[in-house]
């Protein structure tokens, strides 16, 4: 069985007055209401192009409402990059230059698939990074 | 201005060889090097019912300004979670505005655009009357 671990700590000394903050977490990834680990994993890299739509960084392949960890990091340092970050029809944040996220994706259904999209430069192209780990994936049919 | 660090860390044994992966960031505002100055501030909430709650309300951003949302699942139980969710009032497992479930000790960290609309809502359905508590803290400009 595999083991996954993903901690995150979030400092500030400076945006509230007087109290520093630190949070401090860590869990370890198990599939949908089980301590068994994920044991699937897709992660590369890759270039975004700003005049092209939004693309499929992954399709909802495999068994809905399941439990699966999205990695993905905007490489750029222009500050003017971001990349569009949705689930199908809706936008969920602007991934700024050289920022990440991290966050649960249940593939709830067939259309749920994570879509990027670079803007920000007319263009210009956007280096991204990403890792997803999945409990159920299902490869596509051979065409 | 304030400067606020988050650093991810994953450590993994799935394939044959290690994986580490490791990576810091600055939240800054939209399109700027300057950091996110406004913050709602640490929540922590206990919940006992399935139904969907709202956390983040989407008049709680500027639309178009960045935003960063952490939410945590301080249990343990491998079996109980939490829908999140952008939608209109239901957190439903097959909805497309379903982002996934948060188990016991599940953390996430994403950007989040507070387009005026109830769609960029944060909504959270628990799964089970059982207690669990939610802390979640909302990152703004």
């Amino acid at each position: 069985m595999a083991t996954t671990t993903a901690t995150v700590s979030i400092n500030s000394s400076d945006l509230i007055p007087g109290q520093p903050l630190s949070i401090n977490a860590s869990h370890t990834l198990t599939k949908s209401g089980l301590t068994e680990g994920l044991e699937i994993i897709d992660m590369g890299r890759g270039v975004l192009t700003e005049a092209s739509a939004a693309d499929a960084l992954a399709e909802a392949l495999g068994t809905a409402d399941t439990s699966n960890w999205i990695y993905l990091c905007n490489k750029s340092t222009n500050d003017l990059h971001y990349i569009k970050v949705g689930i199908h029809d809706t936008l969920i944040g602007h991934l700024g230059a050289g920022e990440w996220l991290w966050m649960p994706w249940n593939m709830g259904d067939n259309v749920a698939e994570i879509n990027i999209e670079a803007e920000g430069v007319t263009g210009s192209s956007i280096t991204y990074e990403y890792a997803i780990f999945q409990e159920s994936k299902t490869l596509p049919a051979k065409t | 201005m304030a400067t606020i660090n988050a650093t991810i860390s994953v450590n993994s044994d799935i394939m044959s060889y290690p994986i580490n992966i490791n990576t810091s960031m600055v939240m800054n505002k939209f399109q700027s090097c300057n950091g996110l100055d406004e913050t709602s501030g640490m929540n922590v909430k206990k919940f006992n019912a399935t139904s969907a709650v709202k956390i983040v309300d989407n008049t709680e951003g500027t639309a178009g300004k960045a935003s960063k949302v952490y939410i945590r699942n301080t249990g343990s139980s491998k079996t109980n979670f939490f829908y999140v969710a952008l939608a209109n009032g239901v957190a439903a497992s097959d909805s497309d505005e379903t982002i996934g479930k948060l188990y016991g000790g599940d953390w996430m960290l994403i950007p989040w655009v507070a387009t005026a609309a109830t769609t960029h809502d944060i909504h959270v359905a628990p799964s089970t009357t059982e207690e669990m508590t939610l802390e979640w803290m909302v990152f703004q400009e």
